[in-house]
């Protein structure tokens, strides 16, 4: 008897850690636990994505087919784009957009109306002249900032849904998708995981961020908020969210310096120079991305009170603000889900204005 | 079943086996966790091509690394860490990015279409928004 319990003792410790270690490897072969990760460039930026689902690695392809697509067609950086198309038509006629800018447009022609003209579509005029983003920067005169103001107005891009045209009134005029148009490719890439049954992914566009679901065990995502004056990869705080976009902008994104003087990428359409609101940097969390992403810039132009005046009165969307006396204002429905977290002491978190 | 149908020696076995069982699960679970720490892979990337994969642990000297596509990058590696040492891209956004050393760390330059990344994910955040 005593043998028999022994034995049987034995029996069972065997079968129950082999049976461990069976369950471990079969939960590691098939399950979606293991992310796959991907980065490659497009849209100017790098695009990163880690998806939780066997068959991963096609889906992301298929996700950048689809955001090189959206390149091509809104793209002003080359010709042969429907957006290029608008510009170059522009004073002149109409021209034949697919549902894909015609949405875009609406929805930019939408957040400039909301912000006042502090985010505007038609800002590219004064893009093209300062030439942020390309390899020779320089200051415009104050006679020619003038001039391309009169060309700025969101007002001026004239949509006909029925016949899926548009047109821009004014010769000269020029349509700049920059400040929208990866916020949209951020909604398109979580279209396609949905439509490829994904429970689990995010897309990280430049660091416009849009989550899916949350992460496979039921956590949230944690994204970090880049701290403005830190170096690439660092932050200030962390938001947990899931099924949310969170975009930022700021003024360490792009920029060049002159005579001492630093001139950043986001120019407000008002002024024709670089804004200069007080903050440097702003963070919107939102169910779209291209609300998000529109709506980053727009607070980033229009400064503190005005921006976060601006976000409380959409519903669903929140905000992160970061002054140039290095405060960090958030919204108040975010007050749960923002953990501020500064490891040099170097930033003042105000929770209310 | 009562106890004192078992001998001495056999409650010795039993506490052995036990014993073993606990040691094994110890030994797994540290040796997991050490795998974790020490096994990070750094990978170089040009566009979405890998270009070269290296395992930072077994790195004894360091070394550089030089790419050339529009621009010319200069990455050195040391063990268990990596950087772009100097490029001369106008931004410098992958130098100043400094030492990667943490799995899901990278420094990327854009214009140059690059990046170095340390596989795996951080356990801090999943992103950072920039």
């Amino acid at each position: 008897m005593r043998k028999e319990f022994i034995l049987f003792v034995i029996v069972l410790v065997t079968i129950s850690v082999s049976a461990c270690d069976k369950l471990e490897t079969q939960f590691d072969k098939n399950s979606t636990n293991v992310p796959y990760e991907n980065e490659d460039f497009a849209m100017g930026t790098i695009i990163s994505q880690r998806i939780y689902d066997n068959n991963a690695e096609e889906i992301s392809k298929k996700v950048m087919d689809k955001i090189r697509e959206i390149e091509d067609k809104m793209t002003i950086n080359k010709s042969g784009g429907e957006i290029d198309k608008l510009n170059a038509s522009a004073g002149i006629d109409f021209v034949e957009l697919n549902e894909d800018a015609i949405y875009v447009l609406e929805k930019a022609k939408e957040f400039s109306k909301i912000s006042n003209g502090a985010f505007d579509v038609m800002v590219g005029p004064l893009v093209k002249e300062w030439g942020v983003f390309s390899d020779n920067p320089s200051i415009p005169s104050a006679k020619k900032i003038e001039d391309l103001l009169s060309l700025v107005n969101y007002e001026d891009v004239i949509i006909d849904k029925s016949i899926s045209k548009a047109k821009l009134r004014k010769k000269s005029q020029v349509v700049d998708l920059g400040g929208i148009a990866k916020g949209f490719a951020g909604d398109k890439a979580i279209e396609l995981y949905r439509e490829h049954k994904v429970n689990s992914a995010f897309i990280n566009i430049g660091g416009n961020i849009v989550l899916l679901g949350s992460k496979p065990d039921g956590s949230l995502w944690k994204v970090g908020v880049r701290n403005p004056t830190g170096p690439e990869g660092t932050y200030i705080g962390v938001i947990s969210a899931k099924d949310k976009a969170i975009v930022s902008s700021g003024d360490y994104q792009r920029y060049f310096e002159k005579d001492g003087v630093r001139y950043h990428h986001i120019i407000d359409p008002r002024t024709g120079y670089p804004a200069d609101s007080g903050l440097i940097g702003t963070t919107v969390i939102s169910d779209l991305s291209i609300d998000a992403d529109a709506l980053s810039t727009a607070t980033f132009v229009l400064g503190l009170e005005k921006g976060m005046d601006l976000i409380e009165e959409l519903e669903g969307v929140e905000a992160v603000f970061i002054t140039k006396d290095k405060k960090i204002y958030i919204t108040k429905g975010l007050s749960s889900s923002f953990k501020f977290e500064d490891d040099n002491n170097e930033y003042e978190y105000v929770e209310k204005r | 079943m009562s106890m004192n149908m078992l001998k001495k020696g056999d409650i010795i076995l039993l506490g052995i086996i036990a014993a073993a069982i606990v040691i094994s699960f110890a030994v797994v679970s540290t040796y997991k966790r050490s795998g974790k720490d020490t096994d990070k892979v750094a990978v170089i990337k040009m566009k979405d091509e890998i270009i070269k994969s290296i395992d930072l642990s077994t790195v004894s000297q360091p070394q550089q690394i030089e790419i050339s596509g529009k621009y010319i990058q200069v990455i050195l590696v040391e063990r268990g860490r990596i950087r772009f040492l100097d490029a001369d891209c106008p931004d410098k956004i992958c130098v100043n990015t400094a030492w990667l050393s943490e799995k899901g760390d990278m420094a990327v330059c854009i214009p140059n279409s690059t990046m170095i990344k340390i596989e795996g994910q951080s356990d801090k955040v999943d992103a950072v928004t920039h």
